[in-house]
């Protein structure tokens, strides 16, 4: 299997009024095709500015500095607003972050899952966008009614399972889940959890799926990075991190998630907040929170660099060294 | 949506009669009784004179005196204009009422889309300087003082640069050997207005079932190609190629003072527009907009100018008032003869029974121009319509 | 006690809402254009006071000037356009006089000579430093006599008119029940009253005053459509905390909504009293530029003077009788409308950056 995105070295800041805000910094992954990807860390750790990234979506305050973003083979970084035009949505789309919102309140449904396939299928009829319609949201458990609602009449779980629908009406190779499930309560949130899956399985799509919640990611993943501060902190197979873990954020992550099958053991909180991307992070950005950091780590005096751990397992050069 | 517009309908009827005995009591209340001392006018005959004490009821007490005047009210029974003697109040409001709705139709949809579109694209343009100065004229346009800045358009393009004229409804030497009355031009004219947006407006209707944006607006473009062959046929054909020479005259009275309140009543709405469009663009559904893929304009027109649209009706709602004052000014400003000029006329030549009318008119206009814009609310905000029918 | 500390509180929430309503570059562009008319107001009678100012010349009403001034004297041509002259209006110049109109009235000149005249309207010389209008009065003291009437309308309808709605408003949102939904009705009702047209009827019945004009205007804002906002902003406030907490330590109705909905009201209030000074300047000389009003002197009748006497088709010939007027009315009111957006970005937290 080839790479069917791959993102290079890619660094992003934001331009505010008090300096630059480093939210991307030189990451680095791939996603092949059929494979699901899990971006997690917790909030404010860039997962969102590298979604928005990959779609060419980020605001207009962002610059991207370097780095390179291919999409089968196609370079994304630079490419003017109608070309982009023509990737979004077939080749590339996303279930936004809080879909509740994604909808706009005056349009019907219907109306606005066939605006985005007129655009990318103008010769399509509207009965063959009806009917590609009610087989989407027959896929993702829907009513074929739905079509014909304003998204205020939907419930949340309503709304976010449309958001998939619209996802996948231009038949993208690859899907972002940006915290798809944030807003809903468990139960729900399980069934959406399952309706990505299945139609994931069922149209043999690429996945990224992004989300602060570690067990979600273990559910939903074959591959994972985790994200601290603006960068990669390790990354490798879901399986491989999950039962070694070797970045001591990593780590704290999974001993703060309760674990259903296993030993009990006590939850351990992560003290701290991460640091402000505003000033430059100069060695290990996690070490101030490090629970045993190395004395080469402390003093920061080692730069930051992922190195191979195991087999596609890769981890942060200076906390590889502390286990 | 039915339910919705019945029950604003019945809210409008009471409305109306509380504001029909309001405005009958303000001209009871004026000092002196403004009709007792005003009837003995010497411009009226004895019998008019009392045919107005009966029709009115002025020998009765209060309570009837406000019956009476309801009732009256639907007859069309104002009695006479004491200035115009004998024509009645109802048949001078006849003849002027088609032409101030005609040129206050006009100059609205003109200035609210012109406010709309600038508001748009100042929203859209955001920080870059042609945005600034627009800003700015906006400001200055919103706070201009309109009978003067008519003034001085008025010396300009009429007095000045001569394109248009300096008011009036029409060239008098034109008209001089005319074979029609100018308000059989008028009806005409209005008819043709009336007709062809209605087919304007059939042909979008009918179009936007096009699957195909390109079909879609080949489709429209066509139409409208239609549109303007057909309205060149009838005024090129028969009866009307006599009254275009004077439609046109018309027609030409009309263009500098829509263009004048334009240039003031845009100003409130572009600005307006300008802010709610801004807020609506930071929205969530701008973003799944663009990762739709879906083209810039179509981004700007369908998803956030349809929003922001709302809030800006809203307004719109409230200003009625706002804008009809403003037309009855200008009309007294383009001595265009409406009912803003009559109601000023029959209150500067003290002529009771014609401003009682007019006014009453007025506030019936007001009342209508206030409940369809309500309707159209209710039409372009889905949430508001189903909370009305449930 | 408690009120040294209420005026140390009030003093603090100054300071600070100052402190944001300076970031406002409009709010202060509007500041400065309300106090410059503020200082003209306050000008003249200053300048009647200490002599400056004789009566008998300046007064903006009976004041009068014959001002002598030298002009050229040409002849006009028949044919129009010339090189000098585009139209016919062009010629005499403000600073020349027609050869024919000196022999109309029997006085001997000769082309290019000097000719010393009384002229009315005169144009701004250092004495009239806007020129006089065509009965020899100083344009300078009319609009300074104007921006008394401005302010003094202005301020009182304002005041007025949010008196009422503030405390109408604050009622409704309190009381509730009957006394809301009558409010309410109302100001639905006032809201579709043609303000223009009624204000027409009044001021042909009854001979209005400036200060007759101002309890009007301010009474009809004070019903219609503040009341809503008002009140709005009232059942904000009314289902805070400390309101639960005042009615439980047992305030009485009346003290908790003076002492504690009333002031929480009360900026909103003051932002709608700003853009009903617009309002009601406009207002004010729209009928005074119909002809409606009976006083004496205003901006409203400086325009109807120089419309119904034609001034305003001679164009820029006579300026100083048709632009002053004008701009001064579209400053004042803007100047309000400005201060209203800066105190809008101050109160209106949606909109603040910072």
């Amino acid at each position: 299997m080839s790479d069917l995105l791959e993102v290079k070295n890619l660094s992003m800041h934001y331009d505010t009024l008090d300096g630059n805000v480093d939210a991307v910094k030189d990451i680095s992954f791939s996603v092949k095709s059929g494979e699901s990807f899990g971006l997690v860390g917790e909030s404010g750790c860039g997962k969102t500015s590298v979604a928005m990234t990959l779609l060419q979506l980020q605001p207009d305050n962002s610059v991207i500095t370097e780095g390179s973003i291919k999409l089968d083979g196609k370079e994304l970084i630079g490419l003017s607003e109608n070309d982009l035009r023509q990737v979004r949505w077939n080749s590339i789309s996303i279930v936004f972050q809080g879909a509740m919102n994604a909808w706009n309140p005056v349009i019907k449904i219907g109306e606005q899952i066939r605006e985005a396939m007129r655009e990318h299928y103008p010769e399509n009829s509207k009965q063959e966008n009806i009917d590609k319609i009610n087989e989407l949201f027959k896929m993702v458990g829907l009513d074929e009614t739905i079509s014909d609602r304003f998204p205020h009449e939907l419930s949340g779980g309503m709304k976010q399972r449309a958001v998939i629908a619209l996802a996948l009406s231009c038949n993208p190779k690859i899907i972002i889940a940006d915290e798809p499930t944030t807003a809903l309560d468990v139960v729900i949130q399980d069934q959406i959890l399952n309706e990505i899956k299945k139609v994931q399985d069922l149209l043999g799509l690429s996945l990224i799926y992004i989300s602060h919640d570690i067990a979600v990611i273990a559910e939903m993943t074959d591959k994972i990075a985790v994200m601290y501060a603006g960068s990669i902190v390790e990354i490798g197979p879901t399986q491989a991190v999950f039962e070694s873990p070797k970045h001591s954020y990593t780590k704290a992550l999974l001993d703060s998630t309760p674990s259903i099958r296993g030993e009990k053991k006590k939850l351990q909180s992560l003290d701290g907040e991460p640091p402000s991307l505003i000033n430059e992070i100069i060695g290990c950005s996690f070490s101030p929170r490090c629970p045993s950091p190395s004395s080469s780590c402390k003093n920061q005096s080692v730069e930051m660099g992922l190195i191979e751990v195991g087999k596609d397992h890769f981890a942060d050069k200076c906390c590889s060294e502390c286990v | 949506m039915l339910v919705y517009t019945i029950k604003r309908f019945f809210e409008m009827v009471i409305v109306f009669f509380l504001f029909l005995v309001i405005s009958y009591l303000l001209f009871n209340a004026i000092p002196g009784n403004a009709f007792s001392s005003l009837l003995l006018n010497p411009l009226l005959p004895p019998e008019a004179y009392q045919k107005t004490i009966e029709a009115f009821g002025l020998d009765k007490p209060l309570f009837e005196r406000v019956q009476l005047y309801i009732i009256n009210f639907f007859k069309g029974d104002f009695g006479y204009s004491y200035t115009y003697y004998p024509r009645t109040p109802i048949d001078l409001i006849a003849e002027r009422l088609p032409r101030t709705l005609m040129l206050f139709s006009i100059v609205n949809v003109v200035a609210f889309y012109t406010g709309f579109l600038v508001g748009k694209i100042l929203a859209w343009r955001r920080g870059s300087k042609s945005e600034t100065w627009i800003t700015i004229g906006s400001v200055f346009s919103y706070t201009v003082f309109y009978p003067w800045f008519a003034l001085m358009m008025l010396w300009f393009f009429g007095y000045k640069m001569d394109w248009f004229p300096l008011g009036k409804f029409l060239v008098p030497e034109k008209w001089y050997d005319s074979p029609y009355a100018s308000d059989e031009i008028f009806y005409t004219l209005i008819l043709f207005t009336t007709i062809s947006s209605f087919l304007l407006f059939l042909v979008f209707i009918f179009t936007r079932n096009i699957e195909s944006l390109q079909k879609r607006r080949n489709a429209r473009l066509f139409g409208l190609i239609i549109l303007a062959s057909l309205a060149t046929m009838y005024w090129t054909n028969g009866e009307a190629a006599l009254k275009r020479f004077y439609a046109a005259d018309i027609a030409y009275h009309m263009i500098l003072p829509t263009f004048t309140v334009t240039l003031v009543a845009f100003a409130g709405t572009a600005l307006l527009t300008r802010t709610t469009m801004m807020e609506v663009l930071k929205d969530d559904y701008i973003l799944t907009a663009r990762a739709k893929g879906l083209s810039q304009k179509r981004i700007r027109d369908r998803h956030a100018a349809r929003t922001a649209l709302l809030p800006v009706v809203t307004s719109f709602i409230f200003t009625i008032i706002t804008i009809i004052d403003g037309s009855v000014l200008t009309e007294s400003i383009f001595s265009w003869p409406g009912m803003g000029q009559l109601i000023l006329e029959a209150v500067v030549q003290e002529d009771i029974p014609l401003a009682m009318a007019t006014f009453s008119f007025i506030g019936i206009l007001a009342l209508i121009a206030h409940f369809i814009a309500d309707i159209s609310y209710a039409f372009l905000d889905p949430r508001i319509r189903i909370k009305a029918e449930n | 006690m408690e009120n040294q500390n209420v005026d140390r509180d009030v003093k603090a929430a100054i300071k600070k809402n100052w402190r944001l309503f300076k970031q406002s570059k409009i709010g202060i562009t509007g500041l400065i254009i309300v106090i410059f008319f503020g200082f003209l107001a306050i000008l003249q009678p200053l300048l009647f006071l200490t002599n400056i100012w004789d009566e008998a010349t300046y007064h903006p009403v009976v004041g009068y000037d014959a001002e002598k001034i030298s002009r050229t004297v040409v002849e006009c041509p028949d044919q129009y356009p010339t090189k000098e002259y585009p139209t016919r209006e062009d010629c005499p110049r403000v600073d020349e006089v027609n050869i024919r109109y000196l022999k109309a009235f029997g006085i001997e000149a000769e082309v290019g000579d000097s000719y010393e005249s009384n002229v009315q309207p005169a144009p701004p010389s250092s004495r009239h430093l806007l020129g006089t209008d065509s009965l020899g009065r100083d344009i300078f003291s009319q609009i300074m006599e104007g921006s008394q009437v401005a302010f003094l309308l202005g301020l009182i309808s304002a005041i007025i008119g949010v008196g009422i709605s503030t405390l109408l408003g604050t009622a409704a949102a309190f009381y509730g029940g009957k006394l809301d939904t009558y409010l309410m009705r109302q100001s639905d009702l006032v809201l579709m009253l043609p303000t223009l047209p009624f204000l027409f009827i009044i001021s042909a019945f009854a001979e209005l005053k400036v200060w007759h004009l101002a309890i009007v205007l301010g009474t009809l804002g004070g019903l219609g459509g503040t009341v809503i906002t008002i009140k709005s902003q009232a059942l904000q406030v009314k289902v805070k905390p400390f309101v639960d907490s005042a009615r439980i330590t047992g305030g009485s109705k009346r003290r908790i909504m003076f002492s504690h909905i009333l002031p929480n009201v009360a900026p909103l209030a003051l932002l709608y009293m700003v853009f009903s000074v617009t309002g009601a300047i406009a207002s004010e000389s729209v009928l005074s530029f119909l002809g409606l009003l009976n006083i004496d002197m205003s901006w409203g009748i400086m325009i109807y003077l120089s419309q119904t006497e034609g001034f305003i088709f001679t164009g820029l010939k006579y300026w100083w009788l048709i632009i002053p007027a004008g701009l001064a009315v579209t400053l004042l009111a803007g100047g309000f409308y400005l201060v209203g957006r800066g105190l809008d970005d101050v109160f209106n937290p949606r909109l603040r950056r910072r």
